[in-house]
């Protein structure tokens, strides 16, 4: 009686959820995919309907673990087809980002880029506000800003990529070849695992704290747009036109994300503790997450970012073998990847085997983000090789 | 009746099986103090940090430039210092060798070390640990309970294996019972796919390193070539044979030639390597898009090997190599090859017009006899395109960010002694400031920047007029003529007189050739007393400007542009008056007195190949694809212990009391979450006490 009791008990949890929700997302998410192969297939080669594939298959997984994906794609999905739409009623020229209401004003990839650059430094200003002021209502606002700064981010970039075959049917590209484009995939993408990481940990209290990181990035890309008209649409350089770019670059800039949340999470945990070493009743460290809850975080959000940019640097290996002949060259943005790489995968190693947390891991994250900033950008400022997109 | 204690300590310290004393840490047998140096965990990390310091080093250093280069940047004694620590080829050091040689060491060690802990750690439930080490196990806790063991134990392993662990059961000899569970047990592999990568990657990048050539290089049996020599010139040493398990070089093959050879760039030179099988470049292409940059390169290629009973046709691009067989052969460069050149070279002294036409080619030498010495003149290199960036105005009318200056030249001129000036010769002309100019940039050392001359074009967009104005210039005998014929001897002046004024405006013209009016300053402060030299070089300016502009004029009207020596003249002509003088001042710092002018050519290109034979490319993806999945094992995957050990518990009159239920987890990460799935196992196990109980 007893024995049979507890088996029911167990069943009914090992019932997996498949929702009707679940089954619905995923077949609106086949039917994008066969859309976009019916539309565009005949220009793809057989690795990028791979790709198409694999994409599809990632998103309905995504957005059954995280549900929150669902509804923005719904949101990208329909903005995206409300520029395409505006564009073919105005003939397909690029022209019409001028005249057409909502390219104007909403859905141009500059002005939805612009949405997400203003929307992002809104969202950190109203985390920062609801941080001290400990306003619910603030908080969740910031959130709504930051979801709809993503929105826009993705939207620009969707655009964009319609926008480079308008222009001209040679240039087109999926936008993320030029440091213009590739700083708007690193704030969605840091905006977005951020968003993940709240919604898992509730650490709003955090949100501020990352958005600077953010902010920083839409501040050059503003600088970028305005002084060096670098938001111009160019044509690829032979060496980029590889199927091998769609994957190599977002899986690296899962990986920068990652870590510079991880730094900004460390700036955080370096000034609660400061605050709890002045005064153990601290009301700011009240309200921000517990130092062991961030130190994990640490660790996690880190773990995450090295699993994709060695995933990134091994595809980059790959890609290099194409192009360059070889796998490996020394080449500085490739020897700097590795660098990014042996830096994390040092502070790991101290971490799990050696068992050290606190304050002075909380130090290498943040001290990591400057090492990682200069692979990123310092390598195309100061140093010159293959790698062929985004000199300043 | 619950009590939790949770151990501070992190989980690696806590003893898993203590009795038995055979946990990772405290191993039976006690290893050398050397090996236990080299897997340490801190030499891991210094070896890490000083790979990261190399490889900073040697992308802030530019690498494999020549010695000349350092030289000129750090001075002679640093760029010495810099080499003996091989840090201009950091990437081939042998210390840096080292490095890579003590990282495989220490973690083939490492693993091997820990291969048997781990691999118990990894098949052990570890059911038999005795109750007391049970209870000191990072998380645990007593729940106590008056139901039967078996119904205990029942419910114990249904949990367990409901959270997903695997169970084994375990009946003690006192009537006790323990139900161990293990989950996430991969994650003990993430470690050796992590570390085994590592040591796989690195066997695949040396079985692609040069380090057989460097042993055949010690034994005497290898020599770079250092020399630009043709093929058969080479000596043996310098050649590498199929032998040759691996390289990666590059050659250039002009189109409608072929090769079987390849250059492997080595130490400061480099070493041939025979192919086999011959290269044909059929045509090499370069698209363009319209805004001017280049969209793709191309080369035609036809394979031929002595296996293959067809030849494989194949067109390559960036990106898309050809493969055959373990060779992949890629689109890496382009340049010239061989374009043929008809060149005229003017003579910039000559008083007359004596232009030579000279036929050659790119990569020709050709030897110059002049009344003022013997030069060789090399033709290095030509480029049908030159694209620079766009003016302002430009990118606003065309809309185009970048600008075409048409085909160049490059080439050397050198002395019997030796020393050597570099051109670069475009053969169209551009526009400067609404303008129109031949440019021609002069240099002597490759460390400087070209400078640049240029020489206006006429209305009809040549250089006709310019040189014609030169060799007037050039000609005294012919200024001579030409002012007795504008000016002659008036009858109130001596023969004496009107020839020293002559004379004087020749001798003014020369000095002005030579050294434009800086020339004639010099001669007045050389010559002249102090006191009279602003008069005098005041009177020396009018005349010089005077006689030019009689040479101008006289050009003009021989080009029927002006009828007499009084005529006005346009804005256009005036303008290109002051760029000449300009030029011609400048012309003293041109080198030898020779310009060369693109009369034609017909360019041949050549393709630019890399061709690489790399065994180690599968091994070393192999090893990555280890990682990828290692890294996921460690990250996501953790392996977890649970142990729920119950026994019959017996009041003072030694009676049956229910039972005692000791509930422990350990987590080989100490992670939040640890505590907390604990502490759902234990409500599950009193909650489904409670309820039984009522
Ligand atoms: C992808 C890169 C790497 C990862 C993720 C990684 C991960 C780990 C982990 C998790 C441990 C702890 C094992 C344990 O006790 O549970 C460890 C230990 C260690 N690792 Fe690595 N490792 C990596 C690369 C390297 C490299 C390149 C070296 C170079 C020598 C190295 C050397 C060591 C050493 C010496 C230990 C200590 C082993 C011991 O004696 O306990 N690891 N590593």
């Amino acid at each position: 009686m007893q024995t049979a009791n507890y088996m029911d008990e167990f069943k009914d949890s090992k019932k997996t959820s498949l929702s009707i929700r679940d089954i619905a997302w995923a077949i609106f998410v086949i039917l994008g995919a066969l859309y976009a192969w019916n539309q565009y297939g005949s220009l793809m080669d057989q690795f990028e309907v791979g790709i198409l594939s694999g994409v599809t298959v990632g998103l309905i997984v995504l957005g059954k673990l995280w549900r929150s994906i669902q509804q923005l794609t719904l949101w990208v999905t329909g903005l995206t087809f409300l520029a395409l739409w505006s564009y073919q009623i105005h003939g397909n020229v690029i022209t019409a980002n001028e005249q057409a209401f909502f390219l104007k004003f909403l859905v141009s990839s500059q002005s939805a880029t612009m949405w997400m650059s203003a929307l992002f430094v809104l969202a950190g200003i109203t985390y920062f506000f609801a941080l001290f002021t400990k306003s619910e209502f603030a908080g969740k606002s910031a959130s709504v800003f930051a979801w709809s700064a993503v929105t826009f981010g993705l939207v620009g970039m969707m655009v964009r990529w319609r926008e480079s075959y308008i222009i001209n049917f040679d240039y087109g590209h999926i936008p993320v070849s030029s440091l213009y484009e590739v700083f708007i995939l690193f704030t969605v993408i840091t905006g977005l695992l951020y968003l993940f990481y709240e919604q898992r940990y509730k650490t709003r209290a955090l949100g501020g704290f990352v958005m600077l990181v953010i902010s920083a990035a839409v501040a050059f890309l503003l600088w970028y747009t305005f002084d060096k008209q670098a938001n111009v649409i160019q044509p690829l350089v032979p060496a980029l036109k590889s199927y091998w770019m769609k994957i190599h670059v977002p899986a690296n800039f899962i990986g920068y994300g990652a870590f510079s949340i991880a730094a900004m999470i460390g700036l955080a945990y370096l000034i609660t503790n400061k605050a709890l070493e002045k005064n153990p009743d601290s009301g700011f460290a009240k309200t921000m997450p517990s130092l062991d809850m961030m130190d994990d975080l640490m660790y996690k959000v880190i773990s995450l970012g090295f699993a994709f940019f060695t995933i990134a640097t091994v595809l980059g290996a790959m890609w290099a073998a194409e192009a360059w002949g070889g796998y490996w060259s020394w080449d500085p943005k490739e020897t700097w990847a590795l660098i990014v790489w042996l830096n994390y995968a040092a502070w790991l190693h101290i971490r799990m085997s050696k068992g050290f947390r606190g304050a002075p891991m909380a130090w290498w994250a943040l001290i990591g983000l400057l090492v990682t900033t200069f692979a990123f950008l310092g390598v195309n400022m100061f140093l010159s090789g293959l790698h062929s997109y985004g000199e300043l | 009746m619950t009590e939790l204690n949770q151990a501070e300590t992190a989980p690696s310290q806590t003893p898993l099986e203590p009795e038995k004393g055979q946990s990772q840490g405290n191993r039976p047998k006690k290893p050398s103090v050397f090996l236990n140096f080299i897997a340490s965990m801190n030499l891991a990390v210094t070896l890490l940090i000083m790979l990261s310091i190399a490889s900073v080093i040697g992308t802030v250093l530019k690498q494999n430039q020549t010695m000349q280069d350092y030289i000129i940047k750090f001075g002679p004694f640093w760029s010495q210092v810099f080499n003996d620590l091989g840090l201009f080829h950091v990437y081939g050091a042998a210390w840096f060798v080292l490095v890579l040689v003590f990282l495989l060491f220490s973690t083939s060690v490492c693993v091997t070390r820990n291969t048997p802990g781990f691999l118990k750690d990894f098949k052990q439930f570890s059911e038999k640990l005795s109750k007391n080490a049970i209870k000191h196990q990072p998380n645990s806790a007593i729940v106590e309970s008056h139901l039967a063991i078996e119904e205990q134990q029942g419910y114990a392993k249904a949990l367990l294996e409901n959270k997903g662990y695997k169970t084994k059961v375990h009946q003690r000899n006192d009537g006790s019972v323990t139900v161990a569970g293990l989950k996430g047990r991969w994650n003990r592999l993430g470690y050796f796919f992590t570390h085994i990568a590592i040591i796989v990657i690195c066997v695949g990048a040396l079985l692609d390193s040069n380090l057989l050539l460097k042993f055949r290089e010690l034994s005497g049996d290898l020599k770079a070539e250092t020399r630009t020599v043709s093929l058969d010139k080479i000596p043996q040493q310098s050649w590498l044979g199929p032998e040759n398990l691996s390289f990666r070089g590059s050659v250039n093959v002009p189109e409608g030639e072929k090769t079987d050879v390849l250059f492997l760039p080595y130490e400061d030179g480099y070493l041939v390597q025979k192919l086999p099988f011959t290269v044909v470049n059929e045509d090499f292409r370069i698209k363009y898009y319209d805004t001017g940059m280049p969209k793709s390169f191309e080369s035609d290629l036809i394979l031929t090997a002595p296996d293959l009973d067809k030849p494989i046709r194949k067109t390559i691009k960036v990106n898309h190599p050809l493969y055959y067989k373990n060779y992949a052969i890629y689109q890496s460069s382009f340049g010239d090859g061989g374009t043929k050149l008809k060149l005229k070279i003017h003579p910039l002294l000559s008083p007359i017009e004596n232009s030579i036409k000279l036929n050659t080619q790119v990569n020709g030498i050709e030897p110059l006899k002049t009344p003022v010495g013997t030069f060789k003149a090399e033709f290095n290199d030509f480029k049908m395109h030159n694209i620079v960036p766009a003016t302002e105005e430009e990118r606003k009318l065309t809309g185009h960010k970048m600008h075409n200056n048409g085909p160049t030249i490059i080439f050397k001129v050198r002395n019997e002694q030796g020393k050597a000036w570099e051109y670069e010769n475009y053969m169209l002309p551009s526009k400067q400031e609404n303008r129109w100019f031949f440019m021609t940039g002069v240099r002597t050392s490759n460390a400087e920047p070209f400078r640049y001359l240029f020489i206006p074009a006429d209305a009809q967009r040549k250089k006709e007029r310019f040189f014609k104005f030169l060799i007037s210039l050039n000609n005294p005998l012919k200024i001579k003529s030409l002012f007795t014929k504008l000016y002659p001897k008036e009858a109130n002046i001596s023969q004496k007189t009107y020839d020293i004024q002559i004379k004087l405006l020749q001798q003014l013209i020369m000095l002005f050739r030579n050294k434009g009016f800086k020339g004639i300053t010099g001669f007045v402060e050389k010559n002249v007393p102090e006191a009279d030299r602003k008069k005098v070089s005041d009177y020396y300016f009018a005349q010089t400007s005077l006689a030019l502009q009689t040479l101008y004029m006289d050009i003009l009207i021989q080009e029927g542009v002006a009828k007499t020596q009084d005529d006005d003249i346009s804005e256009f002509d005036k303008t290109w008056f002051e760029d000449a003088l300009n030029t011609i001042t400048s012309l003293s710092a041109y080198g030898p007195p020779m310009y060369f002018e693109i009369d034609s050519f017909t360019e041949v290109q050549a393709t630019g190949l890399q061709i690489t034979k790399s065994p180690g490319k599968d091994v070393v993806y192999f090893g990555s694809a280890m990682l990828i999945i290692g890294v996921f094992f460690l990250f996501y995957l953790r392996q977890r212990r649970a142990w729920i050990h119950v026994e019959q518990k017996t009041d003072e009159n030694g009676d049956n009391d229910g039972t005692e239920i000791t509930v422990a987890a350990k987590d080989n990460r100490n992670l939040p979450e640890t505590t907390t799935e604990f502490e759902s196992i234990v409500t599950k196990i009193q909650d489904y006490n409670n309820k039984s109980q009522t």
